[in-house]
């Protein structure tokens, strides 16, 4: 990563206000488009009405319309990376329904591969307790799923080449570092620092707390929309598969309503995978900051660079109440 | 009896240096820690846990979390308590020093938080904000050690008690997050209450009792159980301690052995008898 690289980055970031307050907004979507020229990235929808749904078969026409076969994953221990937040009675859409989990699990043993199951929760340092007050925990037995702390794991220590924090270094877990593919699998949320957390802001989840504490303060100070970018740049996952079936909107990712969409969104581009999400929520992609720094340099997220197969967005999309301040108010022009 | 079965696979674990988190190759400050208390709390040797803990000291008495790691050194305080249960002056007053040379980072005041910001406790890592666990952790310690009065500890009993959720107990250490109050965990309320120990009985340690005496009979998690229990035999507070440790060992499901679980719980079943309170006694 060049040092002008990394400053015109910091530029695009300061940039960025503008379109918070409404102005400026057409000339980084240009500026946007140039940064993305010749990126492109495939896209699927998949309708999915309810957790009782074949999502193993569905999953498996999702990797089907985006090329992901047997050749590609055969032996491959692969890391899924749920969303466990925090469990709360009665509030399942705080988390990555365990079905999904599930079902995509089973679906990468069909394709050869050998999938188990990692995260470092945020808020709870007792991952066993989140894992059993979500259910999670039966999905793993019923599944013979190993699973992975990545809070307590032994950690490795990467430079943070991107460079949009002051984080000369980032620690990652050695788990992570040596899966053969890593694959998010968040639930559809908005956010209320974020605006929109999905498959790139879930890796939040895999900077150990044993390093970065709980909640993930050194991240926060750092810039929330920086330190996604930051990690997502070190971790360079491989694919995500979001929980769209019921979402969450207002107050996420804790304390916000549940919101039906009734899909799967799967893809190997995360920027495009989350802009796409953004859509899918009514929100506009470059109101969530951490997407605009990525355009360009992780993917594409301009809609226009973004093949979408499966489902339109039209047909699904449904509008997400955001809360109500000026960090989150350029989500809603759309 | 299961805590046998924890003590002698902690003993072994420090035998064998295989003591890092999930019983991997080497160490981790906070295992060692924990388990050089459990082991010494039933009357077994600590030395090979403590002398490993002393070896990673750093010249500013700080205790890194692993020590492939410089930084965080929140482990600090739990050595601390390890330290002045085992009488190791020396190490201990070093521990103190870092602590109390140590302070998590006040921000300005936000109508989008609840709680006081400008409040100073002790955090996970150097220059951030104070939270929960570490405050209650470092006053566990610093009152082990005889510093209860010291002022870093009475701000700390207020940063406490300022990240107290009006309905009792404690997550991470928010209170109110724009509009909406956050909720309790058991873990961190049972380190919060310990930390409190020996404070006065006031209406928020109160509800936070009420809180951990309703959840901990539904625990099996061994993180969250142990220090519910820890927390409410030092208020004197019954729970059918050994009935959940048993469960919690006997049926660990997928969860893999680990130093951290496996010292807690013995830690807990040590303490499982709440001692009578005055009024109780004859």
């Amino acid at each position: 990563m060049s040092e002008s690289t990394k400053l015109s980055r910091r530029a695009l970031l300061q940039g960025l206000g503008v379109i918070a307050t409404g102005a400026g907004a057409v000339t980084v979507a240009k500026l946007l488009d140039e940064r993305e020229n010749g990126l492109e990235a495939e896209v699927s929808v998949l309708r999915a009405s309810d957790y009782t749904a074949d999502l193993e078969a569905i999953v498996l026409r999702g990797f089907e319309q985006l090329g992901v076969h047997e050749a590609e994953l055969r032996g491959k221990r692969v890391l899924l990376k749920p969303n466990l937040v925090e469990t709360a009675l009665g509030e399942p859409h705080i988390n990555t329904h365990p079905a999904v989990v599930l079902a995509v699990a089973r679906a990468f043993r069909q394709l050869g591969a050998d999938p188990f199951v990692a995260e470092g929760q945020g808020h709870r340092r007792d991952s066993w307790l989140v894992l059993e007050e979500s259910g999670m925990v039966d999905s793993l037995e019923a599944a013979e799923l190993d699973f992975v702390d990545l809070n307590h794991d032994d950690v490795v220590q990467v430079p943070n080449d991107s460079g949009l924090t002051n984080l000369a270094e980032l620690i990652l877990p050695k788990t992570l570092v040596e899966a053969d593919w890593v694959v998010s699998l968040p639930k559809i949320k908005t956010h209320h620092w974020a605006g929109v957390t999905c498959a790139m802001k879930n890796f939040f989840g895999v900077m150990p707390g044993i390093a970065y504490g709980w909640p993930k303060n050194v991240l926060h100070q750092e810039g929330i929309h920086q330190s996604i970018v930051d990690i997502n740049a070190a971790v360079a996952p491989d694919f995500a598969i979001a929980d769209g079936i019921i979402g969450m909107e207002g107050d996420g990712p804790i304390m916000g309503d549940p919101k039906p969409l009734g899909c799967l969104v799967m893809g190997r581009n995360l920027p495009a995978l989350d802009a796409t999400c953004a859509r899918l929520m009514g929100l506009n992609p470059m109101g969530a900051t951490y997407l605009p720094l990525s355009s360009g340099f992780l993917g594409p997220i301009m809609e226009g660079n973004v093949t979408q197969r499966g489902v339109a967005i039209e047909e699904l999309a449904r509008r997400f109440a955001v809360v109500d301040y000026p960090h989150t108010r350029a989500l809603r022009d759309t | 009896m299961v805590v046998e079965l924890l003590l002698d696979r902690l003993a072994n674990a420090f035998a064998d240096d295989r003591f890092g988190y999930l019983y991997r190759d080497g160490g981790s400050a906070e295992a060692a820690a924990l388990g050089a208390l459990a082991l010494g709390a039933h009357g077994r040797d600590t030395s090979t846990a403590l002398d490993w803990l002393q070896t990673q000291q750093k010249d500013d008495g700080g205790i890194p979390v692993l020590p492939s790691l410089d930084q965080p050194r929140w482990p600090t305080s739990l050595a601390l308590w390890a330290f002045q249960s085992a009488g190791r002056e020396a190490a201990a007053a070093r521990a103190i020093d870092y602590l109390l040379d140590h302070h998590g980072i006040p921000v300005d005041r936000s109508e989008l938080l609840g709680h006081d910001s400008t409040l100073i406790g002790w955090s996970w890592v150097d220059a951030t904000h104070s939270w929960v666990e570490p405050t209650g952790y470092a006053l566990i310690g610093l009152r082990e050690a005889g510093r209860a009065d010291h002022e870093r500890c009475r701000r700390g009993v207020e940063m406490l008690l300022d990240r107290c959720l009006p309905s009792g107990g404690w997550n991470y250490g928010n209170t109110r997050v724009m509009s909406n109050m956050l909720r309790p965990f058991p873990a961190t309320t049972g380190v919060a209450l310990l930390g409190l120990a020996g404070e006065p009985m006031v209406p928020a340690i109160e509800r936070s009792l009420d809180y951990l005496r309703a959840t901990v009979s539904s625990l099996k998690a061994p993180v969250s159980l142990s220090w519910s229990l820890l927390a409410l035999a030092a208020w004197h507070r019954e729970a059918p301690a050994m009935e959940l440790i048993e469960t919690s060992v006997r049926a660990p499901g997928r969860r893999p052995p680990d130093p951290v679980h496996d010292a807690l719980l013995a830690l807990a079943a040590s303490r499982a008898a709440p001692e009578p309170t005055p009024e109780e006694e004859p």
